[in-house]
Order: C-alpha cells, then sequence, then structure tokens
C-alpha cells in the first residue's frame, strides 16, 4: 500500500517558531539570530552593541545558546541585561538552537519590556543555518581569520542571513586575508546581503551595525 | 549533526501521516525529498535513521531520500538556471541577486507499507 504525501518534515520545528514569532509580534520586539563559527567574536559583538543600542532607548536582551556552559552568560553580565541560557549542558549538546529552546526561554523574560531581542546560535556554520526559530533577520559573523572560501563551503548559511558582519577588522594588516576575493566570494553566494566590514574589540564599524539594527535590517 | 534532529522528524512526521488501519510496524518504506542546499549528507540521514527507528516502532522502514538540486531565477534579468556548484550568480548577466526556486526544505513525499490486504475493507486502489 503506498500513501502519497507531501508534508514538511519540519513542521512542528516551524510550528514553535511561529507561536515565537507571534509572542514577538504581540510586544514588538526585534529579533536577531546571530550566527558564526566558534570563536569569531559573536560574545565579544553583543558586549560592545548592547550598550550603544541601550543609549539609544533601546532595551535589550539576549538568548544565549552557545555550548560553552554559562561562560557566555557571564560575561553579559555587566551589561545588567536579561540573559537566558538556552543550553544548560556543560559538555555541550545539540549543533544549533532549537525553536522549541527559544520558546522555553521566553517564558524567562518579561518581553514587555523587550525592544531587541539576540539570539546568539551555537558556534556552528552549517546546522543553525537550517532552522527557522522566528527572528526577524538571520545574522553571521565572519571573521576575517577564518579565510575568503567560507561563504562557498557554507552555502545556505550566507543564502539564509540578511547581513555579514565582517568581524576582527582589526587584524587585517597582520593577515594574508584577500578582502576583495572574500567580498567576491559573499556576492557570488548572495548578492543582496549586507556586508558591514567591523572590528568588535576596537569598536570600528559598529555604529554602521547598530544603525542596521535600528533601521530593522 | 542536524541529520539526526531530521531523522527524528521524519519518523515523527510518518507517524502523524499513517491513516489509521495502518501500524506503524507495517512501514516499509519512507521517501523524502531533500534540498541540496539543506546540507544534508544523505548516507549519514539514512544511518541515523536505520539506528532510531526500532525505538520509534518502525524496524522495517527504509528511509529513501531523492535530493533536489537547487534551481535559481535572476531578479535582474529573469534567467532560470540550476546550480552544480553553489555560486549562485546568473550565468547569464552576473548578477548575484538571485532567488531560490527549489533545493531548499526537507518533504515526506509518500510511505509504502505492507498491509493485510483483506483487512483494507474491499479497497481496490492499493497495488
Amino acid at each position: 500500500m503506498d500513501i502519497p504525501i507531501i508534508r514538511d518534515v519540519l513542521e512542528e520545528s516551524n510550528a514553535r517558531a511561529q507561536e515565537n514569532r507571534a509572542l514577538f509580534d504581540r510586544h514588538g520586539v526585534f529579533v536577531v539570530n546571530i550566527m558564526s563559527s566558534p570563536g569569531s567574536g559573536k560574545t565579544t559583538l553583543l558586549s560592545r552593541t548592547i550598550p550603544l543600542l541601550q543609549a539609544r532607548g533601546l532595551s535589550c536582551a539576549v538568548i544565549e545558546g552557545d555550548i560553552t556552559s554559562t561562560l557566555d552568560s557571564e560575561r553579559l553580565k555587566p551589561l545588567g541585561i536579561p540573559v537566558v541560557q538556552a543550553n544548560t549542558e556543560p559538555f555541550g549538546g545539540d549543533c544549533h538552537v532549537g525553536s522549541h529552546l527559544v520558546q522555553a526561554a521566553l517564558k524567562h523574560f518579561d518581553l514587555a519590556r523587550v525592544k531587541v531581542l539576540f539570539i546568539e546560535n551555537i558556534g556552528n556554520l552549517v546546522c543553525p543555518a537550517e532552522f527557522y526559530l522566528g527572528e526577524d533577520r538571520k545574522v553571521v559573523v565572519l571573521s576575517i581569520t577564518e579565510g575568503e572560501d567560507k561563504p562557498l563551503k557554507y552555502p545556505l548559511m550566507f543564502r539564509e542571513c540578511s547581513a555579514c558582519l565582517l568581524n576582527k577588522m582589526d587584524l587585517a594588516p597582520h593577515l594574508d586575508v584577500n578582502m576583495e576575493a572574500l567580498k567576491e566570494n559573499i556576492r557570488r553566494t548572495n548578492g543582496r546581503l549586507t556586508v558591514i566590514p567591523i572590528s568588535a574589540k576596537t569598536g570600528e564599524g559598529i555604529e554602521h551595525w547598530v544603525e542596521w539594527i535600528v533601521k530593522k535590517g | 549533526m542536524h541529520e539526526l534532529y531530521i531523522a527524528q522528524s521524519i519518523l515523527s512526521s510518518v507517524k502523524k501521516s499513517l491513516p489509521q488501519n495502518v501500524a506503524a510496524e507495517a512501514v516499509t518504506q519512507v521517501r523524502v525529498e531533500v534540498g541540496q542546499l539543506d546540507a544534508v549528507v544523505s548516507e549519514t540521514l539514512v544511518f541515523l535513521f536505520n539506528a532510531i527507528k526500532p525505538g520509534s516502532g518502525m524496524p522495517a522502514a527504509e528511509l529513501v531520500v531523492e535530493t533536489i538540486p537547487v534551481r535559481c531565477r535572476c531578479r535582474a534579468c529573469g534567467e532560470e538556471f540550476t546550480l552544480d556548484l553553489p555560486v549562485f550568480l546568473c550565468p547569464a548577466c552576473g548578477s548575484g541577486d538571485t532567488e531560490i526556486l527549489q533545493g531548499r526544505g526537507i518533504r515526506l513525499t509518500g510511505i509504502t507499507a505492507d498491509v493485510d490486504e483483506e483487512a483494507e475493507h474491499g479497497h481496490s486502489d492499493h497495488s
């Protein structure tokens, strides 16, 4: 007996994401899902970005999905904003933040007091790109130490995102990175991607990124 | 390793799609389409599916994965093209502003179950 059918295999994941989306809409929260490989500077970026958004009157919150136990949450503590750790397994676990983990984390926030919510995804350029969490925008952070070829090797990530932050620009004088080749590889993967060179360490370019968030991408 | 989550999701989708008179144990084949852009390794997906299917009550289910190539349309000139490599530039005009037509997403497309024909209450459309 053959049973023909067309069914989205990720329907349960997407249903949770739509529920998250409805909550964000109800409270007017702009949600950015930040993805990258490990060590590209996501947490440093948040530490640098959030005070600038707060200075503009935009209250922030973070769902911390990275699998470095609670280390990243500790780093964000001085900001004095709500941070919820989505992944509490100290030896690692999932390869991506799932919409159900976001849903569980949201129970710990007073969303009425949040204007911008960052989801710091797990450091991985493959799996997180697959899953919709209910966010407004996906953003990939690529540090220029990672090589010019990464957009071609992880096409789904670069197709799914609206903006690409090229981080660690302060290291450019010390590296052999060919910035033109890197930008051309990004264009070959996704010509619509907004590319913002930054240094989360020195603050270079961060204003452009903050402006992108304020204008909601 | 999002293949494990996807394998679990496939089994869950199959369970929800089975008619009431078909038991999960009777499923012999599960067919899915996987977009090439989804970066799913078919061999890994099948391996993990086989590892967890007995626990989902479908020990006899074979997973058949069809990979769907990526097709794009150029927003600048309207050209439609299929990708051999993950380079999304329009081959006609060189624009990088292209939209995906197919090759993204994972869909359950069919299930085969080994059912007792007499138990099918005289349905004539089965094979």
